[in-house]
């Protein structure tokens, strides 16, 4: 038990503390940011603060209420009325108005009308003269109605028994934190596992491991390596999970959507019993192909091959978010390589039977004791074999390959 | 030249008589083939794809909604609402015994408060708050706005916005691209970038592995007694390229022939079709980028003492390439003349991908093109020059770890 501890230890420290590991975990929250600064960006790109002109034939826009408030990051719009379309077109070619819409006098019968622009229309200034219309469209109703109609609809769907209940205004950000989630554990997955491969390898390669087979045993040697990289890809995970909530405390009153933010308990369920035994799973994987192969070349091949199906599902999220309870979303959620992601992602959409996890995971944690198994023998067979590959056959074979 | 010739015809007997190189050149195509016929011959059979459609969707019925309005808003159902889409109850108890009894999918719930508050509650037993199929939550909100317009749904239409939009365009022809959303306007630039980018990259890291590989099986130390390192980078960076164009020709090529003999074709409008500029910019843009690009690969091969070391500064040197990635779906799209795209298409390390882009998305003035493309020649020239001097013994034969500065000295010709 000692020797296993001090070789976690020392396979800890040498990864938690390189710099190279530094730079991974600051790397994805940096890239967080820039992805918020990107899409903030690009959304501030769709404004365009010259006035907006207007001709108005049909009336509607006489002596007119302003539209409604703009929030950040849209700039509000002038709405400019002008008297016929020659003086707007002056106007527009002279660079005053950025563009300007023709209400015909038949507006409210055929609800067509006219734009006439330059440049590229924005999406912004576009809403906000939609806007502008519909306010005065609506000076009519009473002014509960108004505000009723303008400022939308809030959904909240619910299920049946009334367990389970998201509000189309903030609620999405439910169903998407556990999808962000589930790629930072495969990233992390990925890179303890590589982590591994790399520690059997090098040490086979420099020849370190037969100094090393002198004192412990391969059981005990294997055992602190798989434990020690599955402890660096947790510390990993761990800390993009803290620098993340502390960064959505941090700015969680400017954003609306952050508000309804709620980790549920089945959600941690599914991490112990779904994740965790993928996590050993793919570490396992992970030594078995630094075993069996003889260079790290050659290695980084499987590992592609391996990654594949845990992928599959990101691919299909669109699919599997619209119908997640098809035959192909069970089956996903099923298999032990694809099921991590699978599961996370149906259950922010909906109410998981209690048999599928239960399968899901018995299935995945049978898989991953399968591995360990195969990643044992194939390290005894394999460890003091250089240059020569070793055989899936062998691993198989009755007699241990002993021949 | 001759020995530059020799080292160019070794590199490319070396690669093509490599059964890998076959598989990923042949079988790819094959794989893609495979799809295609199988989702083709599916899609003659409509039971074929009706069960494929059942697997991956889950059945679908279509069943009526109820609702419950506790708010006592709703007088009548517009006339377009679909007959027996939407059923009224008259309480809560009522609409979920429906529920259980399957007559109904779901229900929607106004509350009394439903004017202050604008919340409904919209009861699924199978949540799926975002399913493709069966939620009728934009017709149920239609009829209630109609009511509270009192029955006018023509206003409740109008305002939601204009039904119909004439698009006049004041701006010169040859600028004057769709107002609304098209997708090939959309795809070519995006498209472009992505093929140009996996060009780039993918032959150029052939390079770093063939280099790093000759070293650490010690044949480079052999070649160089033979050839200068000038001839040596020439010749294993034509040899390569000329590999790498003719994978991507022989992939393009196969889909364009699959494209044709499934019968389908992109969904294109006619109106679309590469001009001929853009294909002779894209040749010479490729060529260039793929000259920077490999010689940087070269060089780093030639420093690190094996692959894996690599490709912490490979990430470096592909930043650069990567970053008018990001850009590609919106900013180069919808303002490919703004201040991003220019400076990223003149910045010379990041002008392959982003000069494409902008070709692809329509670009002005047109003195940007041949402008990049000479800063970007001139930038070739450098880096290949840059990285003969790398390849000296002592660079070559060490087995020192590598760091991106390290690599950054060694390319300023300080070591």
């Amino acid at each position: 038990m000692k020797k296993t501890w001090l070789i976690f230890l020392q396979e800890y420290r040498k990864h938690v503390f390189s710099r190279r590991f530094l730079l991974v975990l600051l790397v994805v929250p940096l890239m967080l940011v820039a992805m918020t600064g990107l899409v903030y960006m690009i959304i501030s790109m769709n404004n365009n603060t010259l006035p907006i002109g207007y001709v108005d034939q049909a009336g509607i826009l006489a002596d007119p209420l302003p539209g409604p408030l703009v929030i950040a990051p849209e700039k509000p719009t002038e709405m400019r009325l002008f008297a016929d379309e020659k003086s707007a077109r002056v106007a527009l070619e002279a660079g005053e108005v950025q563009l300007y819409y023709v209400i015909p006098a038949d507006y409210l019968t055929t609800g067509k009308l006219q734009v006439v622009h330059i440049s590229q229309i924005k999406e912004f200034p576009r809403l906000h003269f939609y806007d502008f219309l519909a306010v005065n469209l609506l000076r009519q109703a009473h002014a509960s109605v108004t505000t009723r109609i303008l400022s939308g609809d809030e959904i909240i769907v619910q299920s049946a028994d009334g367990s389970r209940q998201v509000s189309s205004r903030n609620g999405w950000i439910n169903i998407f934190f556990p999808v962000i989630a589930a790629l930072g554990f495969v990233v992390a997955m990925f890179t303890a596992g590589g982590y591994l491969m790399q520690a059997v390898v090098d040490e086979k390669e420099n020849r370190t491991m037969e100094v090393l087979l002198t004192s412990v045993s391969p059981n005990q040697f294997m055992a602190g390596k798989i434990l020690a990289d599955t402890a660096v890809g947790l510390t990993q995970i761990g800390t993009w999970l803290v620098i993340i909530l502390i960064g959505v405390q941090m700015v969680k009153p400017s954003f609306e959507f952050l508000q309804g933010l709620e980790v549920s308990p089945q959600l941690l369920l599914l991490c112990l019993v779904i994740l965790l035994p993928t996590f050993v799973m793919v570490a396992a994987f992970m030594a078995l192909v630094g075993a069996t192969v003889s260079e790290a070349r050659e290695g980084q091949q499987m590992t592609g091959l391996l990654s594949l199906p845990i992928w599959i599902p990101y691919m299909l999220i669109g699919l599997l978010i619209q119908n997640p309870n098809s035959p192909l979303a069970v089956t996903l959620s099923l298999l032990p390589l694809t099921s991590s992601l699978t599961m996370l992602i149906r259950q922010g959409v909906t109410i998981l039977p209690t048999w599928q996890i239960a399968l899901s995971a018995s299935i995945v944690v049978a898989s991953a004791i399968g591995t360990i198994w195969l990643a044992g023998r194939a390290f005894r067979l394999g460890m003091l074999r250089y240059g020569k590959r070793l055989a899936w056959r062998e691993l198989f074979a009755q007699d241990g390959g002993a021949r | 030249m001759k020995k530059i010739r020799t080292i160019l015809i070794n590199e490319i007997v070396t690669v093509i008589s490599r059964p890998s190189f076959w598989l990923t050149a042949l079988g790819l195509p094959l794989l893609a083939s495979l799809v295609f016929g199988v989702v083709g011959r599916i899609n003659q059979s409509s039971t074929g794809s009706q069960a494929i459609g059942q697997i991956l969707t889950g059945p679908v019925e279509p069943h009526p909604e109820g609702y419950v309005d506790l708010a006592g808003l709703i007088d009548e159902l517009p006339s377009s609402t679909p007959a027996g889409s939407l059923l009224p109850f008259p309480d809560e108890a009522a609409a979920r015994q429906a529920l259980a009894e399957g007559k109904i999918a779901a229900f929607y719930i106004v509350p009394k408060d439903y004017l202050q508050k604008g919340q409904v509650l919209y009861i699924r037993p199978d949540f799926t708050p975002l399913a493709s199929a069966g939620d009728q939550s934009g017709l149920f909100l239609f009829a209630l706005h109609v009511n509270l317009l009192g029955g006018d749904w023509k206003l409740a239409n109008l305002v939601q916005g204009p039904l119909e939009v004439q698009d006049v365009s004041l701006a010169p022809p040859e600028q004057n691209r769709p107002v609304e959303y098209n997708s090939a306007a959309f795809w070519l630039p995006y498209g472009v970038t992505l093929l140009f980018y996996f060009l780039i990259m993918g032959s150029s890291s052939l390079l770093l592995s063939n280099v790093s590989k000759e070293k650490e099986n010690r044949v480079m130390e052999t070649l160089l007694t033979a050839v200068s390192p000038l001839q040596l980078l020439t010749g294993k960076i034509l040899g390569l390229g000329i590999v790498g164009l003719g994978q991507t020709i022989l992939w393009l090529g196969t889909g364009y022939a699959l494209m044709n003999l499934s019968g389908r074709t992109f969904n294109l409008p006619i109106d679309l079709h590469l001009p001929f500029s853009l294909v002779v910019w894209g040749i010479l843009f490729f060529l260039l980028g793929y000259a920077v690009y490999a010689s940087l690969m070269a060089g780093l091969g030639a420093l690190a003492p094996n692959l894996r070391e690599a490709s912490q500064v490979t990430m470096v040197i592909m930043i650069p390439l990567i970053i008018p990635l990001f850009f590609a779906s919106s900013v180069f799209t919808m303002e490919p003349n703004s201040t991003i795209p220019v400076v990223l298409s003149l910045f010379p390390l990041s002008a392959p991908v982003a000069m494409m882009a902008r070709l692809a998305a329509g670009i002005s003035p047109w003195w940007h093109v041949p402008l990049s493309a000479l800063l970007l020649a001139l930038t070739a020239v450098f880096t290949v020059r840059a990285v003969a001097g790398m390849f000296r013994a002592q660079a070559l034969l060490s087995g020192q770890g590598i760091k991106v500065k390290t690599y950054l000295r060694a390319l300023m010709g300080k070591s």
